[in-house]
Parts: C-alpha cells; structure tokens; sequence
C-alpha cells in the first residue's frame, strides 16, 4: 500500500450540430484504490454513434471491474453490439485505463489514439504489446505509477482538430505531446488538464467541431487530507469536542461560518479578525485565525462553492473565475478542488435563530442540504468524503 | 474612533458590503483615515437589527439608505 491516488477527469465536445455525444467515459470504481475506465468513441455521430460508445464503455468497465478477462470483453461486445445499417459493422474504439491499488495501470488500447504518459514534465514512452482478439488489434501495457504521472486518453476527435483550417493533418499527437508536457506539472486537477486540451481542440475547429471529441485524464498524486468545520453543535456542551476532534486531524483546516469561527477562536484563545476587502465577489470577505487555514463566513459562501462545484462537474466554465480570485469562496473551491483527497466534514447543526427568519434565504435545511450536495459533487470528483454531525 | 461593521451572513445579505463601501468612501471623502479604523466582524448576535455597526463599543442598525446619516450623526459630528 502507498501513499498515491488518482485524480480523473474528462471532458467532451460534440459534433457541430449534434445533441448527443457519440464518445463515451465510463468509470467504475473496484474498491478504494483500484478502477476501470473506458474511454469509448463510437462509429460515425449522434445517437448511433452515443449508443455504440456507451454500451461498449458500460460493458467494458463492468466486465473488467469484476476480473473478467479482456478477451471475453471483446467477445461479449462483439455479440452485442447492434450492427450499423450503413456501414454493415458494429464498431466502437476504445481506451481501457485499469488502476490496480494505485500501483499499477493497465492500458488496453483498441483503435484511439494511443493514450500519452506524461512522467516528470516529458513524454514517456511506454511499451506496448500487440494482440489479437478476434480479428481486432489490441495494445496492452502495464505501468508501475509515480507520483506526477499523467494519463491523456483521447478520442480521435482530437488529433483531428484543426484538418482543413488550421494544420494539413490536424492537431497531431506529438503537438498534443507538447502542449500537454507544458501543463502537466503545473499543479492542474485532472478536470482542468482535460479542459485546457478540450477547448484548445474546441478552437482548432473554429467552435464548429468536425467529431466528436473527448480527453480523460488520470493524474497520480500523493494523499491529501483536508478538513473543514461548518456550523457550531446543535449542543453548546459538544464545542469543546468538536474543535479536539476538527484540529487534532491532519491536513489543513478551514472554518466555514461566523459563529463558528468565533467559537474556533476562543478554542484556540487567539484574536479573530475580518477583514473587509470585498475581492470583486458577492461573497462575503473572510476573516484570519492564526493556525487556521482559511477562515470564511458560512452559508452564502458555501452555497457559491457549491455552484462552482456543479460548473466544475459540468461545463468547467467558471473556472478561470475561482482559480484566479482571492474571495472566501474561490478559495475554499482551490482547496478541496485542487489540494484535497480526502475531505472530513465536521457540520455542526445548531439552528441559528436569526436565520429562521422567512425573508431570508439561509435557514437551517438550505444548510444541511448544502453539505449533502457538495459532499455529493465531491465525491463525484473522486475525493472520500466523511461527514460527522455534532 | 474604531468602527465596526458586521459582514457575517445576515447582515451581508441586507447589505454590509453597500454599507462598508459607503463608509470607506465616506472617511476618505472627509479625510478621515487616520482618526477613524474601519474594520470588519462576524455575527455580533443580533442579527434582526442588521446591518449591525459598531462605534467603540456602541451598537447601531444601519442600512444601505441610512448610511449617510449615520456617517454625519456617529462618526463626524462626534469627531469635530
């Protein structure tokens, strides 16, 4: 067992004109430290194309996350697939990344592009063994991780960009090399690396894409525990817990609320201070308490970070926005989006009286149903989350 | 003279920043920088009065409107 985990992240941009998204991701999680992920893109666009890559990527993953063999995959796609009216085949490439306890991957390769290792700063050239699984031709390697390792999966939609308008033969995978080289180590999640390379091929097409193009993208890094206090205890006796327990865990420590804080700050028997620069957000500003991380006011900030949280699953849009600013909420999503493995959760549930005031959008329920829809988006991010309630 | 001004939830949402950014522009205008500290707070716990300001250790409920007023009446007339 070692200290590494993964951070996966993908993003896809349809075919000009389509709805549907003919390249599908699919992850599934075997236990704690090991996953499946099928990079999948199916033949042609739109919904034959969307059906063809999900099936081939929900087979694959669950096949494969319950130890069957890659052969007995193939075959049982093959069997499966519906066979296109046009074109006479069924058929869907694909990318299988199998982390195997954060020590090892496992890449199967079939017709994508062949997926790029960044390994401190450079490209890394792995080996790759040639298969045959019925009548296809199938690559197989096998990867002992390094912290920094990155993993670019990708359909052939990307090395495709820009054919016609920009470059003679696309975005080809050595200038994919590059760009990508450049951004690996810059500290980037997973979700942001695969952005960058997606709208980077976004632009290649002019905004009006010519395939159906998605990048996933595995990093491996070290553990990072993150602990964040939110509400004081529903039981003013149960302070005295809840602050031994918050700062006793490893990890940095951030305090949502002002109640809280103050209670924090008497805990520790150092001065709390607001400040009152506004940073351009309409979050309220954020206070200090020295030997506390980051110390914000509550509801109306973690309500904003939920909000770039939901981006963050979606679109990625806002990212530029809380990346760059200095406002409470931008720098908790830097924290648990960027910094955080492992999030604690210690929510007090203390009703606080001034806010059950109806003309208010802040009562107590908003507050317990923030914490499970962020713990949720969280989670999605591949973060463990552990909530405890006082 | 310390002025307070509380930025916790509620009083944020019935307009501390309005609040805080008049007062700031306010002692400038006056050229009150050195005599007055403007700072900030969270929750002083009465929230129903928000937006809850401090003058040393007095207690005001201000808003975005009266702002101007109590700028005059609290911090200026107090101060010539």
């Amino acid at each position: 067992m070692n200290n590494l985990c993964t951070d996966i992240g993908w993003k896809s941009i349809n075919h000009a004109g389509e709805q549907l998204c003919g390249d599908h991701v699919d992850i599934v999680e075997q236990d704690e430290n090991s996953s499946v992920i099928v990079l999948a893109d199916g033949l042609g666009s739109g919904v034959k194309a969307s059906i063809l890559s999900t099936l081939t990527s929900k087979i694959i993953s669950t096949m494969m996350a319950n130890g069957l063999s890659i052969e007995d995959c193939v075959e049982t796609i093959a069997a499966t697939l519906p066979i296109c009216s046009v074109r006479g085949v069924a058929y869907s490439t694909f990318t299988i990344i199998h982390l195997i306890n954060n020590e090892t991957a496992e890449l199967i390769q079939y017709d994508n592009p062949m997926a790029i290792l960044i390994r401190d700063g450079k490209n890394y050239d792995y080996n790759a063994t040639e298969m045959h699984i019925g009548g296809k031709k199938i690559f197989r390697s096998s990867i002992k991780l390094q912290e920094g390792d990155v993993f670019v999966a990708m359909s052939d939609g990307c090395p495709h960009a820009g054919i016609g308008i920009g470059y003679n033969f696309g975005w080809q995978r050595d200038d994919i090399i590059t760009y990508m080289e450049a951004l690996a180590n810059a500290g980037y999640t997973a979700k942001t690396l695969s952005t960058y390379l997606v709208d980077e091929v976004n632009d290649l097409y002019g905004g009006q894409p010519g395939d159906d193009a998605t990048a996933c993208v595995v990093k491996v890094r070290r553990r990072e525990p993150m602990n964040i206090l939110f509400g004081p205890p529903s039981n003013r006796d149960d302070c005295g817990r809840m602050m031994s327990l918050f700062f006793s865990k490893e990890g940095k420590h951030i305090i949502c609320g002002g109640t809280t804080s103050t209670i924090a700050a008497k805990y520790l028997r150092r001065p709390l201070r607001a400040s009152i620069e506004y940073e351009k957000s309409d979050v309220p500003p954020i206070a200090k308490i020295e030997g506390v991380d980051l110390v914000t006011e509550g509801v109306i900030t973690v309500n904003k970070v939920l909000s770039y949280a939901e981006d963050y699953l979606s679109g990625n849009e806002l990212y530029e926005e809380w990346s760059q600013r200095r406002d409470g909420a931008s720098l908790i999503c830097q924290l648990l989006f960027e910094e955080a493995t492992d999030i604690n959760f210690y929510v007090g549930r203390a009703m606080n009286p001034a806010h059950q005031n109806p003309d208010l959008p802040i009562n107590f329920s908003i507050k317990m149903k923030l914490v499970e829809e962020l713990s949720r988006c969280l989670k999605q991010m591949g973060k463990r989350i552990k909530v405890s309630y006082f | 003279m310390k002025v307070t001004v509380c930025i916790g939830s509620s009083c944020h949402l019935k307009g501390s920043r309005q609040v805080v950014e008049q007062l700031q522009h306010l002692i400038g205008m006056n050229d009150l920088k050195d005599s007055v500290e403007l700072g900030g707070t969270f929750c002083m716990g009465k929230c129903q009065q928000g937006v809850c300001v401090s003058v040393d250790d007095k207690c005001f409920s201000v808003t975005p409107e009266t702002v101007g007023e109590f700028f005059r009446t609290e911090i200026l007339e107090k101060l010539t």
